[in-house]
């Protein structure tokens, strides 16, 4: 059976009046013959038929008026496999005009407020994106700008402490002498300003999970690059779970899931952790990577890397044991993903077939975050990484 | 009272002020005998005649400029584009010299028209019918946008367009043309121009939209209220020049402000509200000013307008973030 | 001392070779003499009534969107595609399918576009033809411009344009025939006056006797054609169009015709013209006359005439069926084509508007 509804007839029409039946139930109709006259705002039409068929009901006399949408006639049956009995009802309300049921809505009072009795703090936007995240209440604080503005020099000195030579007052931490190198207070600035905001910012919003494992590098030739290994590691394992190479906007509740794989690399500097971006491991040879690892390490010592060598890794690499320390549970940076930590390989007692042997292994630390990415995925992307240290090169 | 749609309500004060003011006249394409492709000025020319309602020929541009040459005269010709995107050659009546003419005679001469156009798409019609303009038309100083979202404000703001002594571009959202109907009482009272209309009052955020959008805009807030989230929401009605000193009011009250327009983004008047607002109220807002609009394309054709044409779906997801910025 | 100038006399040619009951009214041409050309051109003329017939049904139906009739045009458009070369370009209004069709433009190209899919004017046969021109009097500048290059270039091709009696009254209509005229260009216009813009009567548009006299102000020859006879306009464009390729300039051809229909299914005729004009002109219209020739000359018969109709009913049924089967665009596609290369900050709109899409 087959319903046929009042299409839109022109242009947004929402309505029609039946003028006059061509055809009464029971007939059998064939496409395209004219079935009924009806009358819109603008016009007499002819709606013809859209199938073959015989006429079960007629919905609505003459003088009736029917919707756009609303059934106008009921089909017993089409001819089988004809393009108007699958479009039927598709053929029906194309035109999208909402039904007349709905209302507009009327003016509601006048736009012009009473002053608020509870003014709103004024506070410079980024005072209040830095407040909230640095959790200071902005209502304990009095700004220091214009009328009262909080700045975000004013929330800075909130959640953090104050200059050198100054104690702030109610401050439980007053400097025993005022010697600059026994415990005197140092306000962060720079790296480690920037290294507090954003962990406090990965803390708050990352669910972190931590995975450990090892890699046997045993089968290694002598002389093998470690990082660059690493490197090529972690494209391989993004070839079997790219999820891991991915960023996530949970405002958005979106993951944008890349194909190159820029590695972000955690450098240690005297002024604080610097995280420059290789970038595109997957499709530079060995060589390229140990050349550019050296460059931008040597870079960031010299606190000459540029900005944009700063920004946006889709992965991040911490080779944290080079001096000392087996797991960790390193921290993920938004809006990436996921976080690679390797600690210090060094000979480890294994068994081996119910043998004892000595084997060289490096730990590894995969933290993931596991608001977007499944321990499956983050697993077998460590898997991946495994197997392709353990190979002999 | 009776109930009408919005294009009867524009048809209803036609009849008013023609009757009213012997200086009101009509001229479009198909206006006169035929009523109006939309049938909004239907029986005018029977009513008042054939030198009062002139069928133009098909010159957008002529009857653009014909129109200032008569309002210099002192006639107050209500003009009617049959849709936006065929107001091209009109533009150059309508910028270099409707928008001017008080300014570049120092008020010595002036343009008191009104140029009636349809405006938006959704309504399934061919391409060039469905465009959504205003920005270009609100970027002339000299001349008013307007915008009404309901047949009572139809009906209010056409009557106030035709008395004001500036030249008033008046767009006639087309999807609504027919959309309901709503209670009018037929009694000459203008709306004012120049000033935004309360449709729904909340305290979380602000909501502004214009047109056809209005209705997405409330079923938003209808969703959101669910979710205790209270939209306060204004509809701009005038685009040109706007009430700031509304929208600022709202802002200030919540703190937080989205707009929504079918326009496309880039350079759309929402830019221009979001620059204004943040200029004066920045430090009200608690969150980012963020607008839902249509998309930086060409209008597509109508198989992808309900595509490009923002749903109640992306208002609310807007409207969420801005909740928790 | 007053003087004035005289201008060379000015007529405007008429022409009709087929008169409404199918006599012969004129020497006929070489090219119509064996019949054959006349037959191919019936032919596409009954596939233009028969899809055009079947595109109105489909509106009333919901699944075609606001739709242009051609009823009575199919003699002009036919006879112009027909008299066009491969390598002319054609810039249409939006009414002309037979000539599109004559071209290689296929019925499912025709109902995507009214039926809201851009894919529909890819027309892959003659992809230097423009689409429909929905801004009227829009495309005559378009057509001048084609006609620049092709002088440019010393090519012998030509620039064919169509518009309406409205059209006429356009800007962009007398400043593109202007140049034409002062450029000698290879254009061929035709204005088809099918008496009716929506609802405004020719006589309301402009107070010439005769709308090709327009090319007049122009510097470009007029004249007028019986727009419903085959005959008559295939060999006035064909003399036109050789004219132009041997570098004689422009010509104004005004087809004289009617619009048995509404303007658009959005239109409703009977509001403003009467059904007895409407029935005095369909004594006129083009397939009774052609037919008649034909039989008379023993090319045609009704058997023929119902093999044809079932042949092009077929053809019509076929390409609805595809086109009524074509999923939609994807609502990416809406950023595809807005630029040679989209710009880097839309793949994010793009990406919004598709996840919206699939909510839906």
């Amino acid at each position: 059976m087959i319903i046929f509804r009042l299409p839109d007839l022109g242009e947004g029409l929402s309505e029609a009046e039946i003028v006059r039946w061509h055809v009464k139930v029971g007939d059998s109709v064939s496409v395209d013959q004219p079935m009924v006259s009806v009358e819109t705002a603008k016009a007499v039409v002819e709606v013809p038929s859209p199938v073959s068929g015989i006429i079960r009901t007629l919905h609505g006399a003459a003088g009736d008026r029917i919707e756009t949408g609303a059934p106008l006639i009921e089909f017993a049956g089409a001819e089988p496999g004809s393009a108007a009995e699958e479009n039927a009802d598709r053929g029906s309300v194309v035109g999208l005009m909402p039904s007349g049921a709905d209302e507009f809505a009327g003016i509601v009072g006048g736009t012009r407020n009473a002053p608020a009795s509870a003014q709103r703090i004024q506070a410079v936007p980024a005072a209040r994106a830095l407040a909230r995240s640095l959790g200071v209440d902005l209502g304990a604080l009095s700004g220091t700008g214009r009328g009262g503005l909080i700045t975000l020099e004013d929330v800075i000195a909130a959640g953090l402490p104050a200059a050198e030579s100054e104690t702030p007052p109610g401050s439980t931490m007053r400097p025993a002498s005022t010697a600059t190198d026994n415990g005197a207070v140092q306000p962060l600035r720079s790296l480690r300003r920037a290294m507090a905001q954003s962990m406090a910012m990965a803390r708050d919003s990352v669910m972190e999970c931590t995975v450990l494992d090892d890699a046997d590098l045993h089968q290694w030739h002598s002389g093998i690059d470690y990082t660059v290994r690493v490197l090529r590691a972690i494209a391989k394992a993004k070839c079997v779970e790219p999820g891991l190479n991915a960023w996530y906007d949970a405002t958005s509740h979106s993951r944008r899931v890349f194909d190159n794989v820029d590695v972000g690399l955690a450098v240690d500097t005297p002024d604080g952790l610097l995280v420059p971006v290789i970038r595109d491991v997957g499709r530079h040879s060995s060589e390229q990577l140990r050349a550019e690892l050296d460059r931008l390490k040597g870079a960031a010592v010299n606190r000459t890397v540029k900005s944009d060598e700063l920004r946006g890794f889709t992965f991040m690499l911490s080779n944290f044991g080079m001096m000392a320390g087996r797991y960790a549970t390193p921290v993920v940076v938004p809006p990436a993903v996921a976080i690679l930590g390797t600690g210090r390989a060094r000979s480890d007692v294994v068994a081996i077939d119910g043998r004892v042997e000595i084997h060289q292994r490096m730990p590894l630390s995969l933290t993931f975050d596991h608001r977007v990415v499944t321990g499956g995925e983050a697993v077998r992307f460590l898997g991946a990484i495994i197997r392709d240290l353990e190979l002999p090169q | 009272m009776p109930k009408v749609t919005m294009v009867e309500a524009i048809n209803l004060a036609h009849m008013w002020e023609m009757t009213q003011d012997p200086a009101v006249v009509v001229l479009g394409e198909d206006v006169g005998v035929n009523g109006g492709v939309f049938r909004a000025t239907v029986g005018l020319q029977q009513r008042f005649g054939a030198a009062r309602v002139q069928d133009a020929p098909l010159a957008e541009g002529l009857i653009a400029g014909a129109a200032i040459g008569m309002a210099a005269q002192g006639l107050k010709p209500v003009i009617e584009i049959q849709f936006m995107g065929f107001i091209y050659p009109a533009l150059d009546q309508i910028a270099n010299h409707m928008a001017r003419l008080r300014n570049r005679t120092r008020g010595r001469l002036s343009c008191p028209v009104v140029l009636r156009v349809p405006h938006g798409g959704g309504i399934h019609a061919p391409e060039h019918h469905c465009e959504s303009l205003e920005a270009l038309l609100c970027h002339h100083p000299g001349l008013r946008v307007v915008c009404p979202s309901s047949p009572q404000r139809a009906y209010g703001l056409l009557l106030a367009a035709i008395r004001d002594p500036d030249p008033v571009m008046f767009l006639e959202p087309t999807r609504l043309y027919r959309y309901a109907k709503q209670e009018l009482r037929d009694d000459g009272e203008a709306l004012p121009l120049g000033q935004c209309f309360r449709l729904r009052d909340g305290d979380d955020v602000t909501l502004l939209s214009w047109g056809a959008m209005t209705v997405e805009t409330l079923k938003a807030a209808e969703q959101l209220a669910t979710e205790k989230i209270n939209c306060d929401v204004l509809d701009v009605a005038s685009l040109s020049p706007i009430d700031f000193e509304s929208i600022l009011d709202s802002v200030v009250k919540t703190g937080r402000l989205v707009i929504v327009h079918e326009a496309a983004r880039h350079c759309g008047v929402g830019a221009e509200i979001a620059a204004t607002v943040t200029e004066h109220a920045l430090y009200d807002l608690l969150a980012p000013i963020r607008r839902v609009t249509g998309y930086d394309t060409i209008m597509p054709l109508y198989r992808l307008e309900h595509d490009y044409i923002p749903g109640v779906d992306r208002i609310v997801d807007t409207v969420r973030a801005t909740m928790t910025d | 001392m007053n003087q004035r100038i005289t201008l060379s006399e000015s007529h405007i040619p008429y022409v009709q070779l087929l008169d409404p009951v199918g006599a012969v009214r004129g020497p006929l041409p070489e090219w119509a003499k064996d019949g054959s050309a006349l037959l191919a051109m019936y032919r596409m003329m009954v596939r233009a009534r028969v899809f055009d017939a079947k595109a109105v049904n489909l509106q009333r139906t919901g699944k075609l969107g606001t739709y242009p009739s051609c009823l009575g045009h199919e003699a002009t458009h036919v006879a112009v595609g027909a008299a066009m070369r491969p390598e002319d370009v054609l810039f249409p209004v939006y009414r002309e399918i037979g000539t599109q069709f004559w071209r290689g433009v296929t019925i499912k190209d025709v109902l995507l576009y009214w039926g809201g899919d851009e894919r529909g004017t890819i027309y892959a046969q003659s992809p230097q033809d423009f689409p429909f021109c929905v801004p009227i009097g829009s495309q005559m500048p378009h057509a001048a411009g084609a006609a620049l290059a092709f002088q440019i270039r010393g090519e012998k091709r030509c620039a064919v344009a169509y518009i309406g009696d409205g059209g006429t009254s356009q800007g962009a209509f007398y400043e593109a025939l202007n140049l034409a005229g002062v450029r000698r260009l290879p254009l061929v216009t035709i204005i088809v006056n099918n008496g009716w813009a929506i609802s405004a009567p020719v006589s309301a548009q402009t107070a010439t006797q005769t709308l090709a006299q327009k090319g007049i102000a122009a510097g470009v020859p007029g004249l007028q054609v019986d727009g419903n006879d085959v005959l008559g306009v295939r060999e006035v464009i064909g003399e036109a169009l050789a004219r132009a390729r041997s570098g004689g300039g422009p010509t104004l051809v005004e087809a004289l015709t009617y619009r048995l229909a509404d303007h658009t299914t959005s239109d409703d005729a009977s509001r403003y013209r009467s059904a007895a004009e409407v029935q005095a002109a369909q004594q006129l219209e083009p397939m009774i006359r052609t037919r008649c020739y034909l039989e008379a000359c023993g090319l045609w018969s009704e058997q023929a005439e119902a093999e044809l109709r079932r042949e092009c009913s077929a053809l019509v049924e076929e390409a609805v069926r595809e086109y009524l089967t074509t999923p939609h665009q994807d609502a990416g596609a809406m950023f595809d084509f807005l630029y040679a290369q989209l710009p880097a900050h839309l793949r994010s709109q793009r990406d919004d508007a598709r996840y919206y899409a699939a909510k839906h």
